[in-house]
C-alpha cells in the first residue's frame, strides 16, 4: 500500500512539473497574468475608482469583496466547527475521566507577568493600527485581527485561561465573531436596501458624508473592521478550545 | 427586488445563519423558525430566478457593481437555475424533518448545528450560482468545512469518519485550487467565461498547462464527488453522522460536485477540448461502468440501511460521470436531469432511514419488520423513492435512466447501458428485500437503544408530522418531475444545445 502511495505521489508530481516548461518566465512583464486587462485595470484604475492607494486592499475588499466576505465566513466556520466537536461541559468531562478537580491557578511569575503587562497593550494598539491603516499600507482586517487575538492568547499563556476569559468570556467571543460578519454583510445588505447590488458601496454615499468614490474607501475600512472582529474572536476561541481540550478549564 | 433574486437565493440563508449564531445560543426555540424562514426565502428566490431564466435567458448579477472579469458575478442559466432550485428545496425539506431529529441527536449544540447547516447550504448554493472559478473554491471550502463539523457531531465513530473525509476533501479541494492556479498563469483571468474566451482567443488548447489544469480539476472534483476508486470517505461519513446531516449532504454534495464537473467541461474548457481533443471518453465510461457495478455489489453486501444508501449514492455518481463522458447530447441531458432526480430520490430514502432510526433506534434492515401495517404513510413515501431508484415509471428515476440509456445507445457505449440495467436489477433486489421484510415480517420490531416504540392505540406508530410531511412532499416531487419530465428536459435541452457535443441526434 505504501509503495502504491509513493507511485501516486511521483506521478502527481511529474504531472504538475510537466507543465512548468510551458510557464511564462519569472517576472515576465508580457505574461498573461501581468499583461491581461484585468491586472492593468487594477493597477491604473484602483485609485480613481475607489480612492484607495493600496490596490491589494481594493482588490480584496472591493473588486473581490464577495470572496473576502466568504473567507471571513470560512474563519467563522472553523471556529464554530472546532467548538461544536470539542466543547464539552467541564463537569461531564471530569466525571468521564475520573480526574480530580484541582486548582488551576498558577503562581504568577513576576518577570513574565510584568513583561506581558507591558506587551499586551502595545500589541493591541499595533493591531488597531494595522486594521485602520489597511487601505494605505500593507495590513487589514485579517492581519490586525490575528494580532489582536494573539494578545489574548498571550494573556492566557502567561497566566491561565481564566484570566483571559475574564476579558473575553466564551459567549462574548461567539457574539464578537458573529457581529464581525454581520458588520461585513451589513454593508452589503445596506447597499441592497438602498437599491443597488450587494456590496456595491458606491450607493452608500447617500447615508455617508462622502462622494460616491470616497464611499467605497470608507466602506472598505468598515468591512475590514468587521473582518478584524471575527478574526480576533475566532483566534482566541480556537486556541482556548484546543488548548483546554474543550473543557475551558486547564490549559497547556 | 426582482433583479436581486439570484443573490437572495444564497444571501437569505447566509444572513439568517449569522443571526442564528448571535441569537440562537440562549433561545433554542428561535433556531428552527429562523432556519425555515431563511430556506423558504431561498426557495422562493430560486423559483423566481428559474422563471426569469426561462423568460429572459442567462441572468447576470454583479457583486459590488463590478463587471467581470474585474469583479465577481453570479451567472445563472438553465443548468444552474434548476440545480439551485433542487438544492434549496432539498435543504428546506431536510430542515423541516430536522425539527425533532436535531434536538434528539445533538442535544446541547442545537444552535451551532443549525448555524453550520445554513452555512453549508449557503456554500452549496454559492458553488452552483457563481460565475467565478476562484469564488467557487472559496465556497467549496465553506461547504466542506461545515460538512466535516456536521458529520463529526454524530456518534463516536462519526468523528473518525469526519476526519477521513477532512483529509480526502482537503486533497480534492487543493487539486481544484491548483488547477485554477494553472489556468490563471495561462489566461490571467479567474472568471469562467473569460477563461474560456482567453483559451479560445490565444489558442491555448494545445498548452500543457491547460491540460494539467484540466486533469487536476477533474480529479479534484472526482474526489469530492466520491467517484468509485476515490470514494472511501463517503460510506462511513454518511452512515455515522446525525440523520439530518446525512439527509442534507447525501442528496446534495455529490450532485453539486457533478454540476461543477459539467460546468468545468462545458463552460471553462469547452466540450471540444474535453471530449474531442482529449478523446478519453472510452476510458472514463469504462471507469464509470466499474464504479456502477462495484458500488451496487457493495450495496448488496451491506446490512445497515444507511450503508446501503451510501453505496447507492456512489453508484449514482457512476451513472452521472458516465453519462457526461458519453460525449453525447442525450447523455448530457440525462446526466443533468439525473442530478435533479437523484437529489430528490436520495433525499426520499435518507429521510426514510432517519425516520426508521428515530422510531426504532436501529440501522439494520431487520428493524423494518412489519412496518407496512405500523407506518403505512411512511412506507408509501419510501416506496416512491425506492421505485425511483430502481427506475419504475412514472417516477423521475425511470426517465433519467431512459435518457441516459438513449445516450449510451446513440454514442455506441453498450457496456454503459448494460451496467445501468444490471445496477437497476441490483437496486430492485435490495429494495424488494426491504419491502418483503417490511410487508411480510410479522413480528413487530422490538425497541432498542435510546428511542422507544410509541405505538398508538390502533397499533400504528406513524412518524410525527414534521418527519412525515417532508417525506411525502419529496415523494410527490419525484412523481411530479417524473410526469412533467418534458418541461424539465426542455430547459436542459435549451442549455445543452448551446454547446457542440458529439453526435447531434435530437
Amino acid at each position: 500500500m505504501k509503495s502504491f502511495a509513493l507511485i501516486t505521489v511521483i506521478l502527481t508530481g511529474w504531472l504538475l512539473l510537466s507543465a512548468v516548461s510551458d510557464f511564462p518566465s519569472w517576472g515576465d512583464t508580457e505574461s498573461p497574468a501581468n499583461d491581461y486587462r484585468l491586472s492593468q485595470h487594477y493597477i491604473t484604475e484602483t485609485f480613481p475608482e475607489s480612492s484607495v492607494p493600496n490596490m491589494v486592499t481594493a482588490v480584496l475588499a472591493d473588486y473581490r469583496g464577495y470572496d473576502t466576505m466568504f473567507e471571513t465566513v470560512v474563519i467563522f466556520v472553523a471556529g464554530i466547527a472546532i467548538m461544536s466537536i470539542l466543547r464539552r461541559k467541564p463537569l461531564d468531562y471530569l466525571k468521564d475521566t475520573g480526574r480530580e478537580t484541582r486548582s488551576y491557578k498558577k503562581d504568577p511569575d513576576l518577570i513574565i507577568d510584568t513583561t506581558c503587562r507591558l506587551m499586551i497593550p502595545i500589541i493591541q494598539l499595533f493591531a488597531l493600527y494595522v486594521v485602520a491603516h489597511g487601505h494605505h499600507s500593507p495590513g487589514g482586517g485579517f492581519q490586525g485581527g490575528v494580532i489582536f487575538g494573539a494578545s489574548f492568547i498571550l494573556l492566557a499563556l502567561s497566566r491561565d485561561l481564566q484570566a483571559a476569559q475574564r476579558w473575553v468570556p466564551e459567549k462574548r467571543v461567539l457574539n464578537l465573531a458573529g457581529i464581525g460578519i454581520l458588520i461585513y454583510s451589513g454593508f452589503g445588505f445596506a447597499c441592497m436596501i438602498l437599491g443597488s447590488n450587494f456590496l456595491d458601496y458606491e450607493i452608500l454615499h447617500k447615508i455617508m458624508p462622502a462622494t460616491p468614490v470616497e464611499a467605497r474607501s470608507h466602506s472598505m475600512l468598515g468591512v475590514e473592521i468587521g473582518v478584524a472582529f471575527t478574526c480576533t474572536a475566532i483566534m482566541f476561541s480556537i486556541y482556548s478550545n484546543l488548548a483546554s481540550n474543550g473543557d475551558m478549564k486547564e490549559t497547556l | 427586488m426582482i433583479d436581486q433574486s439570484p443573490a437572495l437565493i444564497l444571501l437569505a440563508p447566509f444572513l439568517l445563519a449569522i443571526l442564528l449564531a448571535l441569537l440562537g445560543i440562549k433561545r433554542e426555540w428561535l433556531c428552527f423558525p429562523l432556519v425555515i424562514a431563511g430556506l423558504a426565502i431561498s426557495v422562493a428566490a430560486s423559483v423566481v430566478t428559474l422563471l426569469r431564466v426561462i423568460d429572459e435567458g442567462t441572468i447576470q448579477y454583479f457583486f459590488g457593481g463590478w463587471e467581470p472579469p474585474f469583479g465577481i458575478n453570479l451567472r445563472v442559466d438553465g443548468l444552474n437555475a434548476l440545480v439551485a432550485l433542487a438544492v434549496s428545496t432539498v435543504s428546506l425539506l431536510t430542515a423541516i424533518y430536522s425539527k425533532r431529529a436535531v434536538p434528539a441527536e445533538t442535544s446541547d449544540k442545537v444552535s451551532q448545528f443549525y448555524t453550520l447547516y445554513l452555512l453549508s447550504v449557503t456554500g452549496l448554493l454559492g458553488i452552483v450560482l457563481t460565475g467565478d472559478a476562484f469564488n467557487l473554491y472559496v465556497l467549496i471550502e465553506i461547504s466542506a468545512l461545515t460538512s466535516y463539523a456536521l458529520i463529526g457531531m454524530g456518534s463516536r465513530r462519526a468523528t473518525l469518519a469526519a476526519y477521513k473525509y477532512l483529509i480526502m476533501g482537503t486533497i480534492g479541494a487543493s487539486f481544484y485550487l491548483l488547477g485554477v492556479g494553472y489556468l490563471y498563469i495561462k489566461t490571467g483571468s479567474l472568471n469562467m467565461y473569460d477563461i474560456q474566451e482567453q483559451i479560445v482567443a490565444n489558442n491555448l488548447h494545445g498548452s500543457p498547462s491547460i491540460f494539467v489544469a484540466f486533469v487536476v480539476i477533474i480529479v479534484g472534483v472526482w474526489i469530492k464527488m466520491a467517484f468509485f476508486p476515490l470514494h472511501s470517505w463517503l460510506p462511513n461519513s454518511y452512515a455515522y453522522g446525525p440523520s439530518t446531516t446525512s439527509a442534507l449532504l447525501g442528496p446534495l454534495v455529490t450532485k453539486v460536485m457533478i454540476y461543477v464537473m459539467i460546468r468545468m467541461i462545458l463552460t471553462v474548457f469547452g466540450p471540444e477540448f474535453a471530449f474531442d481533443q482529449l478523446d478519453w471518453s472510452n476510458i472514463i465510461v469504462w471507469m464509470s461502468v466499474i464504479a456502477i457495478l462495484a458500488a451496487s455489489i457493495s450495496a448488496l453486501a451491506q446490512a445497515s440501511l444507511q450503508k446501503i444508501l451510501a453505496f447507492l449514492i456512489i453508484a449514482e455518481v457512476g451513472y452521472m460521470v458516465g453519462g457526461v463522458w458519453l460525449a453525447d447530447k442525450m447523455g448530457m441531458i440525462g446526466s443533468i436531469y439525473h442530478i435533479i432526480a437523484d437529489a430528490f430520490m436520495t433525499l426520499c430514502v435518507f429521510l426514510f432511514a432517519g425516520i426508521i432510526f428515530t422510531k426504532t433506534g436501529r440501522h439494520d434492515i431487520s428493524a423494518m419488520e412489519g412496518l407496512f401495517t405500523k407506518m403505512p404513510l411512511t412506507m408509501v413515501g419510501f416506496l416512491v423513492g425506492a421505485f425511483s431508484l430502481i427506475g419504475i415509471p412514472p417516477t423521475a428515476g425511470f426517465f433519467s435512466k431512459w435518457y441516459l440509456i438513449q445516450g449510451g445507445i446513440s454514442s455506441g457505449h453498450y457496456e454503459y447501458v448494460a451496467a445501468l440495467l444490471i445496477s437497476s436489477l441490483i437496486n430492485a433486489v435490495i429494495f424488494f428485500r426491504i419491502i418483503e421484510i417490511a410487508y411480510f415480517g410479522s413480528k413487530p420490531a422490538e425497541g432498542h437503544g435510546y428511542h422507544h416504540n410509541e405505538e398508538q392505540k390502533d397499533g400504528t406508530m406513524e412518524a410525527s408530522f414534521s418527519m412525515l410531511f417532508p417525506l411525502l412532499i419529496t415523494a410527490a416531487v419525484l412523481l411530479g418531475i417524473g410526469l412533467y419530465n418534458q418541461e424539465v428536459v426542455e430547459i436542459i435541452t435549451n442549455f445543452v444545445s448551446q454547446f457542440n457535443i458529439g453526435a447531434i441526434i435530437l
